[in-house]
């Protein structure tokens, strides 16, 4: 069996610059994230419960439920890590220094090669069907699939879920491909093919737990679960008027990058935060203990 | 090259510094230190402090006093299915008294809801069905109090429950303490517990 989920809770890093980037973006979605870490504080925080004995039962609950395969926990969790690592090319290399203190954004600039926007625009794509699969995987979709997936972003998200699709829109979305992202990701997708899937770095990390969707397959599914939070996502951004720039200022606050070279900011963002598999292991022992507790 | 005596017997000393340090190493494996958890992860028994042990090791087929831990066969003949989560929904009360209500998790044999008020989380209510997990039904075997005219019990600072039917464990639990013990009891007292009994 792979690691125990208590241990990976447990080891989330509590600095670093996954934790940095994260607080950078507080701004974008006030009090929604701490950077809650370790299984048991977890628990006396997503129940409130002070009483050992409740404590050691709800524990011992959700780790049955995380290792039982046919729950789908280890799905959502191995989707949140494929999908973090595919990021980019220079994700692995520089894995080592992930969860190190502070990465020096010039010393690394040669190091660096801004994605293609069209590369960037399917990386965005990939974590929102990430998002879409682990969604289901964790809390279970009733009804429709990505019309339900889409409403629960929309009026359920809270916590490090929300915090994850704030730092999607920034960090994936904003930075590297501008205001105009969500139009540039549509065309993106709009042309896209199934061998520009099978071309991708990534992908193929993935390919089996993506659904497929109508005529056009996988694509089909990427593009749906694009469109079911296009809107929601253009509000976000609308209502807080989140730019480039205050984005970025925000950032200098916990990490140093420049604002002159978006592109390459996105690009370290990419090689030095797991962003995106720090707050999924996050969601997914919140919904784990939230069910544990109603079942003991 | 000829080493004095004294460059000798440091080396040496170097050295099974070394090794014992590598033996050390090997021993413990890199492993951390033991975890209150690490029973559970084994597949070991719960530590639920309602049931008494039995003695009898690893059961092959657990039963309901005191499951083991480890995941089990749901396709082996006898087997009590869990019923999906969606069954339960219908049974679930609606908003109301300025709570609104939000549908957070549907999984095998579980459906939970939140109560939310001014968007902040104030409850959660739950429908599980205990075929999931059977020694949840002991702890109402001391129960003294009912609600809707099936058994109730408070488990720990947060949390009301009624088993409806001897299977279905209906919980609310308190995530705000705005939302008294009191609230709770309300709550539960409104969801369509005889509905529920009914089910297969």
């Amino acid at each position: 069996m792979s690691k125990p989920i208590y241990e990976i809770i447990d080891e989330l890093p509590t600095s670093g610059m996954t934790v940095r980037a994260l607080q950078a973006l507080d701004f974008v979605v006030p009090g929604q994230w701490k950077n809650l870490v370790g299984f048991e504080n977890t628990i006396r925080d997503v129940t409130g419960e002070t009483d050992e004995n409740m404590i050691q039962q709800i524990g011992e609950r959700a780790i049955y439920l995380f290792n039982d395969k046919s729950q789908g926990y280890q799905t959502a969790l191995w989707m949140y890590q494929k999908i973090n690592s595919a990021g980019g090319a220079l994700g692995t290399a520089a894995m080592a220094n992930k969860i190190g203190e502070s990465i020096s954004f010039l010393s690394f600039l040669d190091r660096l090669t801004p994605k293609a926007d069209k590369l960037q625009a399917i990386d965005l794509c990939l974590k929102i069907v990430g998002e879409a699969v682990g969604y289901a995987k964790i809390n279970g979709i009733p009804g429709d699939g990505i019309g339900e997936f889409a409403s629960a972003v929309a009026d359920n998200y809270t916590g490090p879920s929300l915090m994850r699709m704030a730092a999607l829109i920034c960090f994936d979305g904003l930075i590297p491909l501008g205001p105009n992202f969500i139009l540039k990701v549509e065309e993106v997708i709009g042309n896209l093919s199934s061998s520009d899937l099978s071309s991708h770095p990534g992908f193929s990390y993935i390919s089996s737990m993506v659904p497929s969707l109508g005529g056009d397959g996988q694509v089909g599914f990427i593009r749906s679960s694009f469109d079911s939070i296009k809107g929601w996502m253009g509000s976000f951004v609308g209502e807080r008027g989140l730019t480039q720039s205050s984005i970025v200022s925000n950032l200098q606050r916990f990490i140093e990058v420049s604002d002159s070279k978006l592109d390459y900011v996105a690009a370290f963002l990419d090689m030095s935060t797991n962003w995106y598999e720090h707050t999924g292991v996050q969601s997914l022992a919140r919904s784990l203990v939230e069910r544990a507790q109603a079942e003991i | 090259m000829v080493f004095s005596s004294k460059g000798v017997s440091n080396k040496v000393l170097m050295s099974l510094v070394l090794a014992l340090s590598l033996l050390l190493m090997a021993a413990c494996g890199g492993k951390k230190e033991p975890s209150r958890w690490d029973n559970a992860q084994n597949g070991g028994k719960t530590t639920s402090s309602s049931s008494t042990s039995t003695g009898t090791g690893t059961a092959v087929a657990p039963k309901q006093d005191k499951p083991d831990n480890k995941i089990p066969d749901k396709t082996a003949p006898g087997a009590i299915k869990p019923l999906d989560g969606g069954t339960f929904n219908k049974f679930f009360p609606p908003a109301g008294d300025g709570y609104d209500r939000v549908a957070v998790q549907e999984k095998e044999g579980t459906a939970i809801y939140k109560l939310k008020k001014g968007g902040k989380d104030a409850a959660e209510l739950s429908v599980t069905d205990t075929a999931n997990n059977p020694s949840a039904v002991e702890k109402f075997k001391s129960s003294s109090q009912k609600i809707g005219g099936y058994p109730a019990v408070d488990q720990g600072s947060t949390a009301t429950a009624v088993l409806v039917a001897n299977r279905f464990q209906v919980k609310a639990i308190s995530k705000d303490p705005s939302f008294s013990k009191a609230d709770r009891e309300k709550w539960l007292g409104k969801f369509n517990l005889s509905g529920l009994s009914a089910l297969k």
